[in-house]
């Protein structure tokens, strides 16, 4: 019997700003091509259906409206599963709003604090100015190969890591968390939180083949076939020469 | 007076150096220029028009509407200023005014027909005053350059509620976030809207945005659904729904990219013209010209023998193959595009141009809410091109559509399609502002095409 592989989309209806789908196309595309049963649950407003389910959830971005219908709804109901299925091994792929949403708090510019659910250890305070533009960073992760990341952001929130939370990777191009340390992204345990939209996974194959064998290594996966991943390479490829000529 | 008239005249000399130097057609620098001369220009010079304005906005469509629109005012006798080509921003819209004024520096027009970047909307409600103001839809598009949605939409709201006295609104019902702008206008606007369920489909596609209630944050309930989030919508607790509309769209027959037949306001339309996306743009060009005092008899003759601005649709012969170049420049667009492309016009061979400059927006994650999946099985060449061909051809893997190689440079991606395709082919290329001008240069550059601003 094949193996399943399963996704976890939080409110694909109201968090996918940045092309999200890209993400998730990408993580369950390259499950498929192994052979496993590839999943899409989706995880809209008011349900927890098959969530212990999830090997990996995707938590992506949304306006200022929307983050504020789901902030509710994470209380209500998600928080607690979703922090179960991490106890359990689960990943998790945090992107901008979803980001922020996972951390301690969101301040605003005139001081008002919107708390998150504090799952990683990050706070985030409002920016003058957005960050808009192309990125690369060099990663943390050491299995990584190429350790070289590409992607787009684009917000105005600053976010800063605490000590439990150490960064997913330092930036060559781009501003990443606040534009002041150098730093992008954030990794805690299975939690990876970051800027990078663009859509982050399509151009990053060796971050998505990460985030599944992660996920599978306790139903007793170790290693995944390789596939050929040129096209997407000549595309990573594309930007780290463009980040050349910046 | 005086410094009205240089204006016009610094205005009028940087065109003419912007054309001789080849930097284009001078679309926008001499708006720049003579602004810097004298700030109220636009405002003066749209007082020399004897009838008014009519201002265009909103996400897809404005250059096909405001044709459609200066095509019926001509033919109606009228002569009509507008910015035809493409160029949308404020500066756009003086430099047009400026082309078309005298050496005394008076603007000798009947009619401004401005489209209108969604941004600028304010400025140039103020500065044009215009006697109506069109918002054709809200779509998500190009998040680095204007924010989110919502930031677009106050913009909106703010220059609709400052619209002068005698001044009319014409809003689409279909659209949620238009709606809602208009629900909240102290004078009610013009509704128009589609009214077929034969055309419609049943559920979002991935690209829609405003799903969501603007009272009680419920999702909205979508009966009919016709382009991105276009369709017939209401709050399941009843908070919001869509306005009824006054000017409808019933019968609507598509024949590929080639034409469409409606029934509007008990009219019969047919035009050269393809896909439901202009049915919306055909219907608000006629709710905009029957505002204008046009009459409806007189719109549905003329409309028949309609011709699309350049790129937005646009046949072209080369060598031997079929060229049809259609703007597809953000995911509800390109969705509609590709769905007619395949689905009306059978279409089989594509090239896909993708580029990241500032006016295409130089954020391209967009392109994984575009339902590339469309062509899966259907397309027999696809050419990835553009400067971001690269993460097309990504896009493409993902969607399982069997690509050629990218191609970044326009004239290599031109030849690789010939290469594809045999003689007497239709290619449907698909494209980005920007990657659609780099490849008619290159067409220009081998013969193939008269250059934009003679079109």
């Amino acid at each position: 019997m094949k193996k399943t592989f399963t996704v976890g989309w939080l409110y694909p209806d109201l968090m996918n700003i940045y092309g999200d789908r890209g993400n998730i196309l990408t993580l369950l595309k390259r499950a498929e091509w192994r052979g496993f049963d590839a999943k899409l649950v989706e995880l809209g407003r008011g349900t927890i259906k098959r969530m212990e389910e999830v090997d990996v959830f995707f938590f992506g971005g949304g306006q200022d409206r929307e983050q504020a219908l789901v902030y509710e709804d994470l209380l209500e109901f998600k928080q607690p599963p979703l922090e179960q299925a991490v106890n359990n091994g689960a990943m998790v792929l945090a992107v901008c709003g979803g980001y922020q949403l996972l951390g301690h708090y969101y301040q605003t510019a005139e001081g008002e604090k919107f708390p998150g659910i504090g799952m990683i250890d990050v706070r985030t305070e409002a920016g003058k100015k957005r960050f808009i533009g192309d990125v690369v960073i060099d990663t943390e992760i050491e299995t990584l190969n190429p350790k070289t990341l590409v992607g787009f952001e684009n917000h105005s929130g600053r976010t800063f890591l605490g000590p439990k939370a150490r960064p997913l990777g330092k930036t060559r191009l781009g501003y990443g968390n606040n534009g002041s340390d150098g730093m992008e992204g954030c990794l805690q345990g299975t939690v990876l939180g970051t800027y990078l939209h663009g859509s982050l996974l399509p151009k990053n194959p060796h971050l998505a083949d990460y985030l599944i064998r992660n996920a599978l290594i306790r139903h007793g996966v170790d290693e995944l076939s390789p596939l050929d991943d040129s096209v997407e390479l000549a595309a990573h490829e594309r930007i780290l020469s463009r980040a050349q000529h910046h | 007076m005086i410094r009205k008239t240089a204006a016009v005249w610094a205005g009028k000399a940087t065109g003419a150096l912007s054309r001789i130097t080849g930097r284009g057609g001078g679309t926008t620098l001499p708006g720049d220029v003579a602004r810097a001369i004298d700030p109220r220009i636009l405002t003066k010079l749209s007082q020399d028009l004897t009838k008014g304005s009519i201002v265009i906005t909103g996400t897809n469509g404005k250059t096909t509407t405001a044709r459609l629109i200066t095509w019926l005012l001509e033919g109606a006798g009228y002569r009509v200023v507008s910015n035809r080509a493409g160029a949308n921003l404020i500066f756009g819209a003086t430099a047009a005014a400026i082309n078309t004024a005298g050496p005394d520096g008076r603007l000798r027009a009947d009619w401004g027909v401005f489209e209108i970047d969604e941004a600028s909307l304010p400025k140039a409600v103020e500065e044009i005053r215009p006697k109506a103001t069109l918002v054709l839809n809200l779509f998500r598009d190009q998040l680095d350059r204007y924010g989110e949605l919502e930031s677009i939409a106050k913009k909106i709201e703010s220059a609709l509620s400052a619209l002068p006295d005698g001044s009319t609104a014409i809003l689409n019902a279909d659209d949620p976030r238009v709606a809602e702008i208009g629900l909240g206008l102290k004078k009610p606007p013009l509704w128009y809207g589609l009214d077929d369920t034969s055309v419609a489909a049943r559920e979002l596609p991935h690209a829609a945005d405003a799903r969501t209630c603007p009272k009680c944050g419920a999702s909205l309930h979508f009966e009919a659904v016709y382009v991105g989030h276009d369709g017939v919508y209401e709050c399941p607790n009843h908070d919001f729904a869509r306005p009824k509309p006054k000017i409808t769209a019933k019968h609507i027959k598509l024949e590929g990219f080639d034409r469409l037949t409606t029934d509007i306001d008990h009219t019969h339309i047919e035009i050269p013209l393809g896909g439901l996306y202009n049915t919306y743009n055909v219907l608000a060009a006629f709710a905009a010209a029957r505002t204008l005092g046009l009459d409806a008899t007189y719109i549905s003759e003329r409309l028949r023998a309609f011709r699309a601005a350049f790129g937005r649709q646009e046949r072209l012969e080369f060598r031997g193959r079929h060229l049809n170049l259609v703007l597809s420049k953000n995911p509800a667009g390109f969705n509609e595009t590709v769905r007619t492309a395949v689905d009306l016009a059978k279409g089989t061979c594509f090239l896909i141009g993708l580029n990241d400059r500032k006016a295409d927006g130089t954020d391209v994650s967009w392109i994984w809410d575009v339902d590339f999946e469309h062509l899966k099985g259907k397309a027999k060449v696809v050419v990835p091109a553009g400067n971001r061909a690269h993460d097309m051809a990504v896009r493409l893997k993902y969607a399982d559509v069997k690509a050629e190689p990218p191609e970044t440079d326009p004239g290599a991606a031109l030849d690789s399609l010939i290469k594809a395709t045999s003689e007497g082919d239709t290619a449907h290329l698909l494209c980005t502002y920007t990657a659609m001008l780099d490849l008619r240069a290159e067409l220009v550059r081998r013969g193939w095409a008269k250059p934009y601003w003679k079109t």
